[in-house]
């Protein structure tokens, strides 16, 4: 990462002909690791410009806003108590059995709710694949956005002050990467209880590691730039230059590893929902529903693939967005 | 063999067994903070299936009574002397459930990430050296198919179609059920089948073993795809490629000889995370697979309430991880003579 930017960096100035002179304090927009071709306005201009990036961005948008607004409806309609509420925007009732249509094949016929096919008690695969989507965009955004903020406390005050507090922090985040994040999520479901909290607290807890490693080799590499060296040689405090020159300057390039995660999240969580951890009976999840399904494959492909497809459209579309974010702050835009 | 080459690794084992210290404890701290007195700790020792007054007793037998700091000694030393506790199902020290069926997996799981390896490497360099051509766009859609993918679908699509519908490989366990195991001397079936001259064995193993192994290799080689591809593209607008180019060099011979051996250094780093996350991703292929290795023990283990079981192969997981990290370091060392300064 470091060798990246870097790399970037000075290719940069190359093209531009500007002269890195350590000893002259230079604004600080000059010297950020980005240079021009920063910040979030860079990233969303370039993305509209690119149709691939673009059309993943268009499905993440999709699944997270229909996400929210589903997730809603479920906690308002298990609020009041009136499960109507919580399949409102969905095809049909994801729950109520329909004898008769077991194990249908997917049909146009009564659209869109036989689009995808029938399960084993004649749900619509639609609507249970539908119903499922919020508890995912959930699990992925705590989990990603608790890493970054834990991953980032750790690297960053590692990095900074060095010395006996690095090597202290960073053998603590190579212990919790040696971790199997797996089989740690399927014994805590089994001492805490099988449950999606459970889960989430167990991927929170452990999926901070690389980004303390990131955070960490971001500080190192910027505590040496020259305009870090002015504000310590002007008194700033370290707290004040974490906060001012550390934190924002490293937080552009976690953006394409973040898009990236929410998709390994959405992986990981679904591979749990498939061993039957963190499920709860009767509520459709992409995964178990996969490994239900999945004792009626072959003849009955839909029960299995639906879901499956489900968790590799949204995995997908988070890496084209990402690879392509990856790409401009590595400053490998030369496509 | 210079003496600094030596410090650095020192240095790194060091490093190495102070994180497993560390992890052992982490463990530790989690046994203590979900279940905070001796008889909750007791019931995680034996399993769920004693009544309180029992509960008391085991847990005075085991020292599950004494202070913290004690019960934590005890435990670090136990897991270097290979105590990992008793299985509750099987009745025996967990260790010996581990050397039976922690081989079978590192078996596969090397086979499958060197396979994984192979794959990103040489799919990254071609897409690298073919930067926006169909090839290079073929690359990614490979990648970004199987990676995205949930491991279980990539599993269950190649056994449906290689093992159910062309009838090509087997799609369950690990040799044909039949056939009797060779005498376990070091617990790696091909080591074991070699060594007894059981040929019959060796074949059927291998067979059993092309699915999961590619599963493995499948699911794992993206993310080395995609860092190969971008080192490689580095290394390809560096002076020193031009300088072969210049030389009169062919295509071939710039991107495989010169561009592709500098480019492949930073990849040794992420071999141990592939490792470790295929060490993990080889409970779905087990499991999908019907392959008789720790992950699918351990999706028993789970099932049948097993905590010792489930814990000590988390340990156990974690402490091979580490091992793996530090041969990644050690290697990088080797390769790149920058990094020992640090």
């Amino acid at each position: 990462m470091g060798d990246g930017h870097t790399n970037r960096l000075t290719r940069f100035r190359l093209f531009k002909g500007r002269q890195r002179s350590p000893s002259v304090a230079v604004p600080d927009q000059a010297e950020t690791p980005l240079g021009e071709t920063s910040g979030i306005r860079f990233i969303v201009g370039f993305v509209r410009r690119d149709k691939i990036a673009l059309s993943g961005a268009f499905g993440i948008a999709i699944f997270i806003v229909f996400s929210v607004i589903q997730g809603l409806l479920e906690l308002l309609g298990g609020y009041l108590r009136n499960p109507s509420l919580s399949y409102l925007l969905l095809p049909s009732d994801p729950f109520t059995f329909h004898f008769g249509l077991e194990l249908a094949p997917p049909s146009l016929a009564n659209f869109p709710v036989g689009l995808l096919g029938y399960d084993e008690t004649g749900r619509s695969i639609l609507s249970r694949i539908l119903y499922a989507a919020p508890r995912d965009a959930l699990a992925s955004i705590l989990i990603v956005v608790s890493a970054i903020v834990i991953g980032m406390a750790l690297g960053i005050s590692a990095g900074y002050i060095g010395g006996w507090a690095d090597e202290i922090l960073m053998r603590i985040t190579d212990a919790f990467l040696a971790f199997p994040l797996i089989l740690l999520a399927i014994a805590m479901s089994l001492i805490l209880g099988n449950g999606y909290l459970v889960v989430l607290i167990t991927l929170m807890a452990i999926w901070w590691p690389t980004y303390a490693r990131f955070f960490r080799a971001q500080a190192l590499s910027l505590k040496s730039r020259g305009y870090v060296e002015a504000s310590r040689l002007s008194g700033l405090s370290s707290a004040r230059i974490i906060l001012r020159h550390i934190f924002p300057n490293s937080i552009d390039p976690i953006v394409a590893i973040a898009t990236l995660d929410f998709g390994n999240v959405i992986l990981t969580y679904s591979t749990l929902a498939f061993l039957g951890i963190g499920v709860t009976v009767g509520v459709p999840e992409w995964g178990s529903m996969a490994a239900q399904g999945l004792s009626y494959a072959p003849r009955v492909w839909w029960y299995a693939l639906f879901p499956a497809i489900a968790i590799m459209a949204v995995v997908v579309c988070f890496s084209l967005l990402g690879d392509r974010i990856q790409d401009m702050v590595g400053g490998r835009i030369s496509y | 063999m210079d003496s600094k080459f030596l410090f650095f690794v020192a240095r790194r084992a060091v490093n190495a067994v102070i994180t497993v210290i560390l992890m052992i404890a982490l463990i530790f701290i989690i046994m203590h903070l979900v279940a905070p007195t001796p008889e909750d700790l007791a019931r995680l020792y034996v399993g769920p299936k004693f009544p309180p007054a029992e509960l008391k007793l085991i847990a005075q037998r085991l020292g599950l009574t004494q202070p913290v700091y004690v019960q934590f000694v005890t435990y670090v030393t136990g897991f270097f002397r290979g105590n990992l506790g008793t299985d509750t199902i099987y009745g025996i020290p967990e260790i010996l459930v581990i050397e039976e069926y922690f081989p079978v997996t590192l078996n596969m799981v090397l086979l499958g990430t060197l396979l994984g390896v192979l794959l990103g490497l040489f799919t990254g360099a071609i897409a690298a050296s073919n930067r926006n051509t169909p090839t290079d766009y073929g690359v990614k859609a490979l990648y970004l198919g199987t990676w995205a993918a949930p491991p279980f679908l990539v599993g269950v699509v190649l056994q449906l179609f290689l093992g159910y519908g062309l009838h090509l490989l087997p799609t369950s366990n690990v040799a044909n059920p039949v056939l009797s195991v060779p005498p376990p001397v070091t617990g790696f079936p091909l080591i074991d089948s070699i060594l007894a001259q059981d040929w019959t064995y060796l074949y059927s193993w291998t067979r059993h073993l092309i699915l999961p192994a590619i599963t493995i290799g499948l699911i794992s080689f993206g993310s080395i795809t995609r860092l190969t591809r971008a080192t490689m593209v580095d290394a390809l607008d560096k002076d020193y490629v031009k300088l072969a180019y210049m030389k009169g060099l062919g295509q071939r011979t710039v991107v495989w000889g010169t561009a592709f051996r500098n480019a492949i250094i930073p990849i040794v780093t992420l071999l141990a995370l592939t490792f470790a996350a295929t060490v993990g991703g080889a409970v779905i292929v087990e499991y999908v697979f019907e392959y008789h290795g720790i992950g699918f023990f351990a999706v028993q283990a789970a099932y049948a309430l097993d905590y010792p079981a489930i814990l000590a192969i988390t340990v156990i997981v974690g402490f091979s991880v580490i091992i793996a990290n530090f041969i990644a370091d050690v290697l990088y060392g080797i390769m790149d003579p920058r990094v020992r300064l640090t």
